[in-house]
C-alpha cells in the first residue's frame, strides 16, 4: 500500500466487463505475494473468478497459493441456509400444523426482491468478522456497480428502519403491560421478549457493517472502468454516491489501454483515449490511479494473473 | 370460601363487591387499553410482514427470522387486516357511546 496502514476490507467495483474481477484477483494476488494472509470473495452473482484464477472455486473458502484462498458467494444457497435455519428454529416453538401454514410465507419472502442482496449482506457481514483471525485482508469482488452500490447503502437504510420498528414495538408492548394489569395470563406471556431481543441482534450487526464500511483505516473502495464514455460517467456517479453514504474511495483503475504498439487500425480509438485518460485523470485526481495496458491476450491463470499484479504495485 | 356464619357472609360480600366493582369501572375502561394494545401490535406486524400482503417492505428478509415467535399470531393477523372496512367505525367501536 503506497499510503498510512494497511487496509483490512478493499472493494473492487464498476461498470459491467471492465475487468472488476481481473484487477481483484490480481491485487489479493499481489497482498498475498506481500506476505498478508488475503481472503478473495466475490459477490458477483455471475461468478468468474474461478475463470480468472483457473482454479475451481465454489461457496466454500478455498486454497488458491500460498496465503490466498478464495471464496465465491452463492446467494440463492444462502438465502436457502438462512430459511431452513428459521423454519428449524419454528419448530421448537410452534406446533408443526402452523409450521405448514408459515412455510408459504416463508417461500413467498424467498422470491421477493432484495432477498438475495439482503442474503449476500448477511455473508458479507459473517466474513468481515473472520478479519483479524484467519485473514489479515480480504478483497471483495463485486457486483457490477447499481448492484454494489445497493448492497452498500443497505445497512443505512435498513438501520433507520429497524430504530423505528424497536420504537413502535416498545409502545405496543407498553400498552399491552398497561393492559396486563389485572390480567395474569397475559402478564405471563408478556415477561420474555424474544423479539426485541432479535431486533437488537440484527440492528447490531448492521452497525457492525457500516462502521466496517465508513472507516477510511479499514477500508477501501476501488473502480475498475476503461478508458471511454460510459464507464467515467457511471464511475463518476459511483464515487458520488458512496461519498454520500461516507464509504471510503481509494482510486481507480483504468483497464484495457490500448498501446503504442497496437498499429494503425487502433489509431483513432488511441488518440480519443488519450483525451479521456486526460479527463479521467482530471476528474479522479484526487485518488490514486493505475493503468492497465490491454495484453495480447485476455487475462486468464496465475501466470498472467502475476503480471496484471506486478502492475497495480503502486495501489 | 366459607359460606357458612357471617364471617363467611361478609367474605362473600366483599368478594362479589370486588368483582362487581371490576366490571363496572375497570374491566371496561381496560378493554380500551387493550384494544388499543393489540391494534398497536396489529400495526407492528403490519410493518413487519407488509409483504405477506402485497405490499414491498424492504426489510423484509431479516424479518423472516422473528416469525417463529410471531408464527401464531400471523394468521388471525391476516384475517383482521384483510377485513379492515371503515377505520373510522372501528375506532368508534372501542369507545362507549350508550
Amino acid at each position: 500500500m503506497s499510503e498510512n496502514q494497511q487496509k483490512q476490507f478493499v472493494f473492487f467495483g464498476g461498470k459491467g466487463g471492465t475487468g472488476k474481477t481481473t484487477c481483484a484477483g490480481a491485487f489479493a494476488l499481489k497482498k498475498a505475494k506481500e506476505g498478508y494472509k488475503t481472503l478473495v470473495v466475490s459477490t458477483d452473482p455471475a461468478h468468474s473468478l474461478a475463470d480468472a484464477y483457473g482454479i475451481r472455486i465454489g461457496s466454500e473458502i478455498v486454497s488458491l497459493t500460498y496465503n490466498l484462498w478464495g471464496l465465491e458467494v452463492d446467494a440463492e444457497l444462502e438465502a436457502r441456509k438462512y430459511m431452513k435455519g428459521i423454519q428449524d428454529q419454528m419448530l421448537n416453538i410452534v406446533s408443526a400444523a402452523i409450521v405448514e401454514e408459515i412455510k408459504k410465507q416463508l417461500e413467498i419472502a424467498y422470491m421477493s426482491p432484495g432477498a438475495e442482496e439482503a442474503a449476500i449482506f448477511d455473508k458479507f457481514i459473517e466474513i468481515m468478522e473472520m478479519v483479524g483471525k484467519a485473514y489479515d485482508l480480504i478483497v471483495f469482488d463485486t457486483a457490477p456497480t447499481g448492484h454494489t452500490l445497493r448492497l452498500l447503502t443497505l445497512p443505512e437504510i435498513l438501520g433507520a428502519w429497524i430504530d423505528h420498528l424497536i420504537d413502535r414495538h416498545e409502545k405496543a408492548r407498553k400498552l399491552m403491560k398497561m393492559s396486563a394489569r389485572y390480567d395474569e395470563i397475559l402478564k405471563k406471556k408478556l415477561e420474555d421478549d424474544p423479539i426485541i431481543r432479535i431486533l437488537h441482534k440484527r440492528k447490531e450487526k448492521f452497525s457492525f457493517g457500516r462502521d466496517i464500511m465508513t472507516n477510511g483505516d479499514l477500508t477501501e473502495f476501488f473502480f475498475v472502468l476503461n478508458a471511454e464514455k460510459m464507464p467515467i460517467m457511471e464511475t463518476e456517479r459511483a464515487i458520488a454516491m458512496l461519498k454520500k453514504f461516507s464509504i471510503p474511495v481509494g482510486g481507480v483503475v483504468v483497464n484495457k489501454i490500448i498501446p503504442e504498439e497496437a498499429g494503425p487500425f487502433f489509431e483513432k480509438r488511441r488518440s480519443a483515449q488519450e483525451d479521456y485518460l486526460e479527463d479521467i485523470k482530471h476528474r479522479f485526481g484526487e485518488y490514486r490511479i493505475a493503468e492497465i495496458p490491454m495484453l495480447e491476450s485476455d487475462i486468464q491463470g496465475m501466470v498472467q494473473m502475476e503480471q496484471v499484479a506486478h502492475i497495480l504495485r503502486n495501489l | 370460601m366459607d359460606p357458612k356464619g357471617e364471617k363467611g357472609f361478609w367474605k362473600n360480600a366483599w368478594h362479589w363487591f370486588k368483582a362487581f366493582s371490576f366490571g363496572i369501572f375497570i374491566d371496561k375502561r381496560m378493554a380500551v387499553v387493550r384494544k388499543e394494545a393489540f391494534d398497536e401490535y396489529d400495526n407492528l406486524l403490519l410493518l413487519l410482514y407488509s409483504d405477506f400482503l402485497g405490499i414491498p417492505n424492504p426489510i423484509s428478509y431479516y424479518m423472516l427470522e422473528l416469525l417463529p415467535y410471531l408464527a401464531e399470531e400471523i394468521e388471525p393477523w391476516e384475517r383482521r387486516i384483510q377485513n379492515r372496512k371503515f377505520i373510522v367505525a372501528e375506532k368508534a367501536a372501542q369507545y362507549d357511546f350508550d
